[in-house]
């Protein structure tokens, strides 16, 4: 029975995948080029020399962080849209550390992630406190406070920290940034802790008394209610946690890419997030190997309109298409029908302990 | 007097079970004819057949002498049957106004003519004596307001034959004297009125004609001016005393819960406490008799800390509770046997090793350091050895819990109760929509419970099964308790009259 399910959770990715890809395989024939010397390009483009494979991998890095933020809530039953916020309000708080402190190295680098993580984890609290005390929509006020957050950077690149002509902030200085990880690759370190991350954040999920309990709320908060289960404190628990990850993962952008804030900084990151969190079925595991998915679009879009003038904006549409099908693929197999379909087709032996 | 409905020979089969058999029922105009029977008996299919909700397996209705066939609301409505149901079917963010004329098909004109409509409504509302104002929100007038904007909904729809489902349940005292004077004005316009309720003093005080249901079936139809509330009670319960399979006991002296004056929302006749005393001692089942809705609910909750009480003291074993919560009962050794098991005991996407143990994962035995690390093996272990203990059918602990058929689930939940050896025990509908098997099984497993010293209060809307269970009876009627009873040989007449409300 496990082992079914687990095979399912499996299959809609992967089949979502092969399905958007199809689709995006005909739009390009429509656009008049071959789709699959485009796919070529595209994954030649993501991986096609290690340098390249880890260019995509520091594409993907800022997307495992929302995209586990977004999981950890979720797992709660909460729908935290906020990543995006989150993702901003670490990041400034983290440009502030490192270059208004004085403080620099690896200290720097500790205590400037460590307080975009808590930064990230207050305005993840938010919609939290409001869902818990007043009943109020954690989706509506966590977009919302998206867009304060945005203002805000803008407010800090353009006037506080303004680095002289250009709306732009200083640069983290060169030694408090993430080295990469070997000579030649740009793949910084956040990576391998976005990795580490999700393994903890699995550990937590299926392997502790906090974490099964935070996935008994969001999967029915009454029962957990009756059975004595602190749900209020666990969903604020949840807002914040997926909030740290959140701004953790602009902390380590900043430090380990960017380098510094400016127009357009982390637009989208969060919304990505929330798809990939669905993509990969909630699984921490899942949600890396789906976030590195995400920036080989990223990554080898760029290549497929260079190298064949083909717009990116048809790996935009290839990776809302997998979002689509993956949604439709989940919902679809809790059909009853479907489920009686795999019920008689696949588990003779559950029938007969049935009758 | 004519007749205006005739329902013949009807039945409603549900798979295999007769919600309603070969079930005659005859209406005659101007009358205001009760349909009485306990929750199940049949009187909310009958009615839903009769307004198209449901079709009939079996059977005839004629109306004003012609057979119909009535297979939508709609048809209903044409027909001049009208249903006020329980919960109100209005728009709320609309008017009155708005919500009477909502859907009326019999003005043609493509606008909306809103004085002459008004000035049809006002008409039809001073005829029946039905006092409302129309531009008012039906968010902001009462509950007995709204009933009778439904009243007049129905009416204005050209309704001849108006049911009643449980009018009165939601109103105060006077509401309901209110509501009856309208009954009265509409059986003087020759209107007909089905009216459902359980309630003897409001049944005997409006009734024209009584039609009593039980298990599905009629009885029989008795006049009103014929009959008596010690009657009616009599043949809606039903039976007669079957010597329970089970030894009584007396409790001991020691008592596992105690209620004194307890308050919950005490002027919500439905879903509060008004001045609740009982208590559960140890080693008895104390059984709570009554009919669905009067405050069963919220007595369970009480009793396992789910709600906090406006008034009075609950005393847990003989301690005084300051702090109301689930988790502060589960560590008082307080077990629960929601009344719903999928929304209150169940995760059901989680697999029946981990519904197990949902309680104890920071117990030792299922996890190092406090719950810092999950003992796979032995929670596996654990749900192999519950599993085989009580029957849980399932292909495998690893099965998600929503799955298994209901006895399965509520199997799931005794024996993760059940083995935390409680003090008290608090079972609400334990058996509800089990199967005989089943029901049995849970039974074996209370009275195991009880012999072991545990208290149980147990609270169930099926009678057959407080009577066998239970030690000592209690009643409750409207929040508060009517009665109290010893479970040898009860005095079913008197608990029958408690629980229709009468003294």
């Amino acid at each position: 029975m496990k082992t079914k399910n687990n095979l399912i959770k499996i299959l809609i990715p992967v089949l979502s995948i092969l399905a958007a890809f199809v689709i995006g395989g005909i739009i390009i024939v429509c656009l008049g080029k071959n789709p699959l010397e485009a796919y070529g390009f595209l994954f030649k483009g993501a991986l096609g020399k290690p340098s390249k494979i880890a260019q995509t991998l520091e594409v993907a890095s800022p997307l495992i962080f929302t995209g586990l933020a977004a999981s950890f809530a979720y797992k709660c039953g909460m729908f935290n849209l906020g990543g995006e916020g989150q993702f901003i309000m670490g990041s400034i708080v983290s440009i502030v550390v490192s270059t208004q402190t004085g403080i620099t190295g690896v200290p720097a680098i500790i205590i400037s992630v460590i307080c975009g993580a808590l930064a990230g984890g207050i305005w993840g609290a938010i919609p939290g406190i409001l869902k818990i005390t007043r009943g109020l929509n954690e989706m509506i006020v966590s977009i919302m406070l998206n867009y304060v957050a945005t203002l805000f950077m803008g407010c800090v690149f353009t006037n506080i920290l303004r680095d002289g002509s250009v709306p732009q902030t200083p640069a983290v200085p060169k030694e408090s940034q993430l080295s990469n990880i070997a000579d030649g690759f740009r793949v910084h370190y956040g990576v391998v802790i976005a990795i580490i991350l999700a393994v903890i954040i699995y550990y937590f999920m299926f392997y502790t008394s906090k974490g099964f309990k935070l996935r008994a709320v969001g999967m029915n908060p009454t029962a957990a209610r009756f059975n004595g289960f602190a749900v209020n404190k666990i969903i604020l628990a949840a807002f914040i946690c997926s909030g740290a990850v959140a701004g953790l993962g602009g902390s380590i952008e900043l430090h380990g890419k960017q380098f510094r804030l400016m127009q357009g900084y982390g637009a989208g990151f969060g919304f990505d997030g929330v798809a990939i969190a669905l993509i990969a079925q909630l699984n921490p595991i899942g949600t890396v190997i789906v976030a590195i998915f995400f920036g080989i679009l990223r990554k080898g879009a760029s290549t497929l309109q260079a190298g064949m003038k083909i717009p990116t904006s048809v790996v935009d549409i290839i990776q809302a298409l997998v979002i689509v099908f993956a949604v439709a693929g989940t919902a679809l197999v809790r059909l009853p029908q479907v489920q009686q379909f795999f019920r008689v087709h696949f588990s003779g032996k559950r029938r007969g302990a049935e009758s | 007097m004519e007749e205006i409905l005739r329902m013949s020979n009807i039945s409603k089969q549900f798979g295999e079970v007769f919600a309603n058999k070969n079930v005659n029922l005859d209406i005659r105009k101007g009358e205001v004819h009760t349909l009485l029977g306990e929750n199940g008996a049949g009187k909310s299919t009958l009615m839903n057949i009769l307004i198209g909700l449901y079709q009939p397996s079996g059977g005839e209705i004629y109306l004003r002498g012609k057979k119909v066939s009535i297979d939508s609301p709609r048809t209903a409505v044409k027909l001049g049957i009208g249903m006020v149901h329980q919960h109100f079917m209005l728009v709320e963010a609309m008017t009155v106004f708005d919500n009477i004329i909502l859907g009326v098909t019999h003005d043609k004109s493509f606008f909306i003519n809103r004085d002459k409509l008004k000035k049809e409504i006002l008409e039809l509302s001073e005829k029946y004596g039905l006092d409302i104002e129309l531009d008012k929100e039906i968010t902001e007038i009462s509950v007995g307001a709204q009933q009778r904007v439904e009243i007049l909904k129905a009416l204005y729809r050209g309704a001849e034959l108006l049911v009643l489902d449980e009018p009165t349940a939601a109103l105060t005292d006077i509401e309901v004297q209110g509501l009856f004077q309208i009954i009265h004005k509409l059986k003087e316009e020759n209107k007909s009125v089905i009216f459902i309720s359980h309630k003897m003093r409001e049944v005997l005080e409006v009734s024209d004609r009584v039609t009593i249901l039980r298990a599905g079936e009629a009885v029989c139809t008795l006049n009103r001016d014929e009959t008596t509330g010690t009657e009616l009670a009599n043949l809606m319960i039903g039976r007669e005393m079957t010597p329970s399979i089970y030894e009584k006991k007396d409790g001991a002296e020691e008592s596992v819960l105690e209620l004194k004056d307890v308050d919950y929302h005490k002027n919500n006749k439905h879903n509060g406490l008004n001045h609740v005393s009982l208590c559960v001692k140890k080693g008895e089942i104390v059984g709570i008799a009554g009919v669905d809705g009067n405050g069963q609910s919220q007595l369970a909750q009480v009793a396992t800390g789910v709600l906090a009480p406006e008034d009075g003291s609950v005393i847990l074993k003989s301690k005084k509770v300051t702090k109301f919560s689930p988790k502060a009962f589960i560590d008082a050794k307080v077990a629960n046997i929601p009344e719903d098991r999928n929304k209150m005991g169940l995760v059901g996407n989680m697999s029946v090793e981990e519904n197990l143990v949902l309680k104890a994962t920071e117990d030792d035995r299922f996890s190092k350091g406090k719950g810092f690390f999950l003992k796979k093996k032995a929670i596996h272990e654990y749900a192999l050895k519950l599993q085989k203990k009580n029957d849980i059918r399932c292909s495998s602990v690893m099965q998600e819990a929503r799955n298994l058929s209901g006895g399965n689930q509520q199997k799931i939940i005794l024996a993760r109760e059940l083995d935390e050896n409680p003090d008290l025990m608090v079972a609400v509908h334990p058996t509800r929509g089990l199967d005989i098997g089943a029901t049995g099984y849970v039974h074996d497993c209370m009275i195991e419970a009880r012999d072991a010293g545990c208290g149980i209060l147990l609270i169930s809307a099926d009678f057959d099964e407080i009577l066998k269970l239970s030690d000592r009876i209690i009643v409750m009627f409207e929040g508060q308790v009517m009665g109290e009873y010893s479970g040898k040989n009860p005095p079913i007449e008197e608990i029958s009259l408690a629980m229709a409300g009468k003294e």
